[in-house]
């Protein structure tokens, strides 16, 4: 699990807490789980929302830590403004990666899906929870090996980031031929550009 | 005057100017993760307008600049890529480019050192440094004819793309080395400070781009002058067909200068 801080921006927003689990085996009923928690009446409610209460992230369109780190930097940057697009923090990261400005878009494409067996996992809080507990959390909500944020790049899907780019024909991915490992950085640049950007996208 | 954005807090100034200032600074502290630095451009407030009319040019322009870095991007000119876009406070992060200005390579030397007065001591410790050239020849293996050629193809990819820099000079080129393995490294050519950039696809916008530059080349660097064919020629090679109308274009502008019509 990686701890990043924000000392500039007000406390309650100054840290996020981001884990990569893979071998998961429970994405499908952790979907389930998070709608009924939405709709979920008095302290038991509140218990179950708190208890899903991150941004569950498919890791296939991820390409890199910065790309996550990029979409939760600008999912703070908006709630510390009183700029949310979307109910909460949480749901803000996953629509500052998705390229459209369509909110049930986002949670289909970047959210959690029946089909995934990796995910990664997202908490923005600022009070000075120790990283032990935060992981503790994280596991009773997913089941799943908790690996380094390095092994992104492992499980990217790269033919579905340049699909949802739509980076296909573009020319900058055409001068790299056959270099695959060129090809990628360039894909990664244009999509962690894309995510920064994405408020005066319009 | 308001605060600056507490964002700037510990970040390093590295420049000012008129419009904005640059720092130095660390986005996503983490303990367990090498940090990277980012480029941050600051457009603080101007006192002398509107508050509204500030804050909706400080924004557009933001906005502006990010639209023409990431078509840049996706069409392949080499630029910096965007790391942060924060249009109410008026700051915009770029990825850290490791390198030097062609100005400084070119020996033009740092913008606004022409105000500086030289004493007798710091003339001679000049010239126990390297001359320019020879830097450009050791760091990056580069002749001054190769790099007008990279600077030529490279503004050549940037007007396929419809992007008009707007403030093409050698300040705002760089060069950063590249390593692909840890063996063999690329010298890449990049351009940076889309500031003034918008799409056009008009040959006079094109035209009028490439005469800015030439006006700039013959001001800071007045002996490499005949140099700038060599831009020319690798310009004209990437743009292929279009080129013909554009050179054509560039005989008249550099008749009648960078505006078009004399009135006002």
């Amino acid at each position: 699990m990686e701890v990043v801080s924000y000392p500039h921006l007000p406390a309650e927003l100054s840290r996020a807490y981001i884990a990569l689990y893979t071998s998961v085996t429970n994405a499908g009923a952790l979907r389930k789980r998070i709608i009924n928690a939405a709709s979920m009446q008095g302290r038991e409610g509140e218990d179950e929302r708190e208890a899903v209460n991150y941004a569950f992230v498919d890791p296939r369109l991820i390409t890199s830590p910065l790309h996550v780190k990029t979409a939760v930097l600008q999912a703070v940057m908006a709630q510390a403004q009183g700029a949310l697009r979307t109910k909460t923090v949480h749901s803000e990261v996953l629509w500052a990666l998705n390229p459209s400005n369509n909110i049930s878009e986002a949670i289909r494409r970047y959210g959690v899906s029946e089909a995934c067996t990796a995910l990664l996992v997202v908490r923005v809080d600022g009070s000075a929870l120790e990283p032990a507990d935060v992981e503790r959390k994280m596991g009773a909500a997913v089941q799943g090996q908790l690996v380094p944020l390095t092994q992104l790049g492992r499980l990217t899907d790269w033919v579905a980031v340049k699909k949802c780019h739509k980076l296909n024909n573009e020319l900058a991915l055409k001068v790299c031929g056959q270099d695959g490992e060129r090809e990628r950085a360039v894909i990664d640049n244009i999509v962690v550009s894309s995510v920064a950007m994405k408020s005066v996208m319009g | 005057m308001t605060a600056a954005p507490d964002i700037l807090a510990e970040a390093i100034l590295i420049s000012q100017g008129a419009e904005a200032a640059i720092y130095q600074a660390i986005l996503h502290q983490s303990p367990s993760s090498e940090a990277t630095p980012v480029f941050l451009k600051y457009r603080f407030n101007k006192q002398y307008r509107h508050p509204t009319l500030d804050a909706s040019l400080t924004r557009s322009r933001i906005a502006g600049e990010a639209r023409a870095v990431l078509k840049c991007l996706r069409n392949g000119v080499h630029v910096p890529g965007i790391r942060l876009v924060d249009a109410s406070q008026g700051i915009l992060g770029f990825e850290w480019i490791e390198g030097k200005s062609i100005r400084m390579l070119l020996g033009g030397g740092a913008e606004g050192e022409e105000e500086t007065e030289y004493t007798a001591d710091l003339l001679e410790d000049e010239d126990a440094v390297d001359s320019p050239e020879d830097e450009l020849q050791s760091l990056y293996g580069l002749t001054p004819d190769v790099l007008m050629a990279m600077i030529g193809t490279e503004i050549g990819k940037m007007h396929l793309a419809d992007v008009i820099h707007g403030d093409l000079t050698t300040s705002n080129m760089m060069l950063r080395r590249m390593f692909s393995t840890a063996s063999s490294s690329t010298v890449e050519l990049v351009l940076v400070d889309f500031g003034l950039a918008y799409t056009s696809t008009l040959v006079e916008d094109k035209a009028v781009d490439l005469y800015v530059l030439e006006r700039a080349f013959a001001s800071t660097h007045p002996d490499s002058e005949p140099l700038f064919a060599t831009v020319l020629q690798a310009y004209g090679k990437t743009m292929g067909k279009e080129w013909a109308n554009i050179n054509r274009r560039l005989d008249d502008v550099r008749l009648r200068g960078r505006k078009r019509s004399m009135v006002g």
